[in-house]
């Protein structure tokens, strides 16, 4: 048995979970700051950092204790290292070095991405994952569309070239007077709406597989909001903001977003998986958990289609611990010394880095 | 593009694409320390500019919206200068910035793109080139150079020769 300690901090979320042999759960905490960061409609980097550090130290005890087991029983500790915020990655790259120090246990600096990449190992464990597959990551902060040949063997076929998909949920759920965070709380208001209402742009119709959301963005305010008249515009240091349009149905706007937006990351997927003779999808990231992706995504495909369950899709500590696994058994190991990176591409390289 | 004094350039962009195009001009200019502020609503074009801005300056890989990640970090190959591209929307206070590592953006390692600088204007050096970017309709937008400095005086300068030729 080989038992690896996750930890993510790369976020929002303090997270731990011990996972057993890169499949069975055996305890996964999460730690929550959604409620800290939704009053100010986003993750604010300070308030972050300092809750994680209040959190750390008991989340980390808490995967111990649900998964039974002491320190003593780990095989090597997995630390998320990169992206994210440099903060908050530290809290958890700095607990991980003190554990792994204390306990002499090896260390594995884990990518954010991989991770996610890596929480489609703990779903469907009766069908195994054949490669070559097809990974579409989306989340607030990366929109990735991956060739994955082997474990640790990424070739990016495109991604985003201004907005992520979840960023575009969280600013278009922000113009429409939405709670933080936008994804669940648009995808809960367009269930009401008509998605044929609006015809917003579906953006990047081309042959590359990149995707471009602000384009839609743009498109979305103009039909969904009023600026201010001109005279008021050409007056500096008035307010300038644009004000939701009288009347509208934010149902019906939300809905025809959603739309748009799935549209686009489905087309380019099942073109992928055309060019490339892949024997699945697999979709990952906080998006991933968006109910209309994942019928759109089914119907436009024959493959199957693999997506983590909710507490998967957005960070845990559980993707990280397997993604360890992999690495642990491939026999890699990171340094004492080992940074943060704060932009890190999933590449094969990103496998290579210890 | 009425010329309003040394250092200030008010130009209107017609699409995306010519935003884009503007960027790249200024980009091609920029030397490490430069700082850049473009500040405008969500929808203006700020990360447009700013992506011409790293296609210009020669970044490796494409700039995109640094919203979720605050930071991003730029690389390009002829002298391995760095290019930093921040989001201050989420910042508040000095110790915001401290903890994303603001001191070591400043440090003149590269040029530095903010966007929405005004969060954090009390911390940000005096000196720099300020663009304001504003909606006008559907896709124009009016853009207004502001330098301080002499640096950033001869930026523009520079700027508008190879953009107008005067």
């Amino acid at each position: 048995m080989t038992n690896i300690l996750g930890i993510e901090t790369s976020c929002d979320e303090t997270a731990a979970s011990v996972v057993i042999n890169g499949k069975t759960i055996a305890s996964n905490v999460v730690a929550s700051q959604i409620d800290l960061h939704a009053q100010y409609g986003g993750v604010f980097p300070e308030l972050a950092s300092r809750a994680h550090v209040e959190a750390i130290s008991a989340v980390v005890d808490q995967a111990m204790l649900d998964a039974g087991m002491g320190i003593e029983k780990l095989d090597a500790i997995a630390v998320t290292r990169g992206p994210g915020l440099v903060g908050s990655l530290l809290v958890g790259i700095n607990y991980a070095k003190g554990l792994a120090l204390a306990a002499n246990k090896p260390l594995l600096g884990i990518n954010h991405l991989e991770g996610h990449v890596y929480s489609l190992w703990l779903t469907e464990q009766h069908r195994e994952i054949v490669f070559p597959v097809l990974v579409l990551i989306v989340s607030g902060g990366h929109t990735e569309l991956l060739l994955m040949t082997d474990h640790g063997k990424y070739e990016r076929l495109g991604g985003t070239l201004d907005d992520a998909a979840g960023e575009a949920f969280d600013k278009i759920g922000r113009i429409l007077g939405l709670p933080f965070p936008g994804g669940p709380n648009i995808e809960r208001v367009a269930a009401q709406g008509s998605p044929a209402s609006y015809n917003f742009p579906r953006a990047k119709r081309d042959q590359s597989y990149d995707f471009s959301f602000s384009g839609l963005k743009t498109a979305v305010m103009r039909e969904a909001t009023v600026m201010p008249s001109a005279d008021a515009r050409r007056a500096r240091g008035t307010e300038t903001k644009a004000q939701l349009r009288s009347g509208i149905s934010v149902s019906d706007v939300a809905a025809s977003f959603q739309q748009a937006l799935v549209e686009a990351l489905v087309e380019k997927t099942a073109r992928a998986t055309k060019a490339y003779n892949v024997t699945e999808i697999l979709l990952a990231g906080g998006v991933s958990a968006n109910q209309a992706l994942r019928k759109a995504m089914r119907k436009e495909t024959e493959l199957p289609v693999r997506y983590p369950p909710l507490n998967l899709c957005t960070d845990n500590a559980a993707m990280i611990a397997t993604a360890g696994y992999y690495r642990f058994e491939a026999g890699l190991r990171s340094d004492w010394d080992m940074e943060v990176i704060p932009m890190w591409p999933l590449t094969s390289d990103a496998y290579e880095t210890t | 593009m009425p010329i309003l004094r040394d250092g200030e350039l008010d130009i209107i962009s017609h699409s995306v694409e010519q935003t884009r195009r503007l960027g790249t001009r200024l980009g091609s200019l920029l030397r490490a320390g430069d700082i850049i502020c473009l500040s405008g609503d969500m929808g203006a074009g700020k990360t447009a500019f700013a992506a011409g801005v790293g296609k210009g300056w020669g970044a490796k890989t494409p700039l995109t919206s640094p919203t979720f990640n605050l930071i991003h970090e730029h690389v390009r190959e002829k002298d391995k200068q760095r290019l930093f591209h921040l989001d201050c929307y989420r910042l508040e206070n000095a110790l915001d910035a401290e903890n994303i590592g603001l001191d070591d953006v400043l440090n003149g390692r590269g040029p530095v793109i903010f966007e929405w600088p005004e969060h954090i204007e009390s911390i940000l050096p005096k000196e720099r080139l300020w663009v304001e970017l504003r909606i006008l309709e559907t896709t124009r937008r009016n853009f207004i150079f502001n330098a301080v400095g002499k640096r950033y005086e001869e930026l523009v300068k520079q700027f508008r020769e190879s953009t107008f030729g005067v």
